[in-house]
């Protein structure tokens, strides 16, 4: 291990000293990174003095390996992407790396299939998802979730060739969207937040189709495969191919907006000291402004104000 | 076709052909080497042609973007070594696999040929893809986590595995009798038999297969891009789905996959045939 892993841990050591002793002695514990915003300190240290670390936690775990590992899916720009150096970057790229500057670790990403993060049961191979997901009933039963850290509009889209321009013209039409996303769900009639919003149905009679990620919809239209005339996915992603020059025009306005939250494995390490510190971030970092630069940064738009009130 | 120029001026060409059979000789190697060079010039062409036609049909689609995997060439490329390295990683555990798999199907005690048999059974039964994904997620489930790099090369090896252990019990069969027989009556046990006289001509006779059987895990290798391995497969599909730009990822992986097969089957060759040099006349 390097001196700065050594550095880092013994400052993770340090707040996880400072969480089991008294709220007094945390506020003056030099162990949170140097890079935190002040203001956000306060009610952050006192959450972690409330907040007392499980053994063989998931807590533990992370101030153990002195870094959080997070899974991403670099196929869904602009919110993670790869650069030509191997690197990541993007809107969750920087939610995930702020998250662990504030608990004081490094970061380090992993790049499993979108549908092993979904489905759970990650082994422990990863600490958690920053990944833009949707909190779903569905996946309540095998995952836990902070709040939302923002919110997309998911926006339907219809190829130019298909000459449909009008929600209702994609009523019997078959509409593409992403293997195990929400897009899927909310076509089959299947979406529920599990809060009892009304998420508004989707044009009559229509089939589904998916492929691995969302972006293979749009490029089967470049690549000249028109088996289906819609596609179902987030705005910024449809923005994104806009962008990118492929034949599709945006359909109607966004059908539904989705709170897109940080997952922790419920099958992995005891995560009930982990929650309430994530917790505490995300709202630390939606009061001090983090998140809404971020969004500004990557989608030009602020989309981390709550939707469903 | 005229002898003239090649024989003596004044003799009648029958009677100095029977005086020189020699010449005869000759002429047909001459004939032969001329119709090899032909065959050899025509099949260049006709690759020249297709692969030529094919290269331009592709082209043609004005869809290969060059200023994009210029720029994102080298990131694919660096795939490659880690393709190289879990294949090399895969063949070499596989043939484990299968020389344990082997002696089993080759043994007299039913338990171990039974289990030796339900191994190839399950494993040849089942598409390769799941059992990657059962590695990879199912296994934890039973409190069995391997790192995504182990669990990658282990379900090829234990996949391939089974299908080399046919391979190494048909190379173990294909040693003649007499070899075993003599070494009996030299008075070695049975493992020594098998340790010092069968196996290692067992492993002659199957280098060639493995060899092949390399080719093909170069190739399925891309499959453990499902548990995130960034290898060349899954570079070329991450780069190419986050851009839009599959086609163009997709053909470069493609043409670097058939390079690397193409190079190794030349090395396949080689050793083919230093392995069978023991059996050719010279």
């Amino acid at each position: 291990m390097s001196l700065r892993g050594r550095l880092s841990l013994l400052g993770v050591s340090a707040v996880l000293f400072a969480a089991c002793s008294s709220g007094g002695g945390a506020t003056t514990a030099p162990s949170i990174g140097p890079s935190v915003a002040p203001s956000a300190a306060g009610p952050r240290e006192s959450a972690l003095a409330s907040v007392a670390p499980v053994a063989g936690g998931l807590l533990e775990k992370i101030a153990k390996a002195g870094k959080l590992v997070v899974s991403t899916d670099p196929k869904y720009p602009p919110q993670s992407e790869l650069k030509p150096d191997g690197t990541f970057e993007g809107f969750d790229i920087d939610v995930a790396t702020e998250i662990a500057k504030r608990m004081g670790v490094t970061v380090e990403f992993q790049t499993p299939d979108w549908s092993a993060i979904t489905a759970g049961a990650w082994g422990g191979r990863w600490d958690v998802s920053v990944g833009s997901m949707t909190i779903t009933v569905d996946r309540l039963k095998v995952l836990d979730f902070s709040p939302p850290y923002y919110y997309t509009p998911a926006q339907m889209a219809a190829s130019t060739k298909s000459g449909i321009t009008t929600l209702d013209g994609l009523a019997g039409k078959t509409i593409c969207s992403g293997e195990a996303t929400t897009y899927d769900q909310w076509l089959n009639g299947k979406l529920d937040y599990g809060t009892g919003q009304d998420l508004g149905k989707p044009p009559a009679g229509i089939k589904t189709t998916t492929l691995p990620t969302d972006t293979d919809c749009a490029d089967q239209w470049k690549a000249g495969r028109f088996d289906f005339d819609g596609w179902l996915t987030s705005q910024t992603v449809v923005d994104g191919a806009i962008k990118a020059g492929i034949p599709l025009v945006k359909v109607g306005d966004p059908v539904y907006y989705e709170p897109l939250a940080v997952a922790v494995d419920k099958g992995g390490p005891d995560d009930s000291d982990f929650l309430p510190l994530l917790k505490t971030i995300v709202d630390d970092m939606h009061a001090d402004g983090t998140l809404a630069a971020m969004s500004q940064k990557w989608f030009g738009a602020d989309f981390t104000i709550d939707t469903s009130k | 076709m005229s002898h003239a120029g090649s024989y003596g001026p004044q003799e009648p060409v029958d009677v100095f052909l029977m005086q020189h059979p020699e010449v005869i000789v000759r002429d047909i190697a001459a004939a032969r080497g001329r119709a090899k060079l032909q065959f050899r010039m025509l099949f260049v062409l006709t690759w020249l042609i297709l692969v030529g036609g094919l290269v331009l049909a592709i082209l043609s689609t004005g869809r290969i973007d060059f200023e994009f995997l210029g720029k994102w060439g080298p990131f694919i490329l660096g795939g490659i070594p880690i393709t190289i390295v879990v294949s090399v990683l895969s063949i070499f555990f596989a043939v484990i696999f299968a020389v344990l798999g082997a002696l089993g199907r080759l043994s007299r005690i039913s338990p171990v040929y039974a289990t030796a048999t339900l191994y190839v059974s399950l494993v040849r039964g089942t598409p390769l893809i799941v059992q990657v994904f059962f590695v990879y997620s199912a296994l934890p489930e039973f409190g069995i986590v391997l790192p995504a790099f182990v669990a990658g090369v282990f379900a090829l090896s234990f996949n391939y595995g089974a299908y080399m252990t046919e391979i190494f019990r048909a190379g173990i069969q294909a040693v003649p009798r007499g070899q075993v027989e003599a070494a009996q009556a030299l008075g070695m046990t049975e493992a020594q038999v098998m340790r010092r006289i069968v196996l290692p001509q067992a492993v002659r006779i199957v280098i060639p297969a493995i060899g092949n059987e390399f080719i093909a895990m170069i190739k399925d290798s891309a499959l453990v891009s499902f548990v995130g391995l960034q290898e060349l497969f899954w570079r070329a599909r991450t780069v190419g789905s986050a851009n839009f730009q599959n086609f163009s990822t997709l053909m470069l992986a493609a043409l670097i996959y058939w390079m690397l097969t193409i190079v190794f089957s030349l090395v396949q060759e080689r050793l083919e045939k230093r392995m069978a040099e023991g059996e050719v006349r010279q």
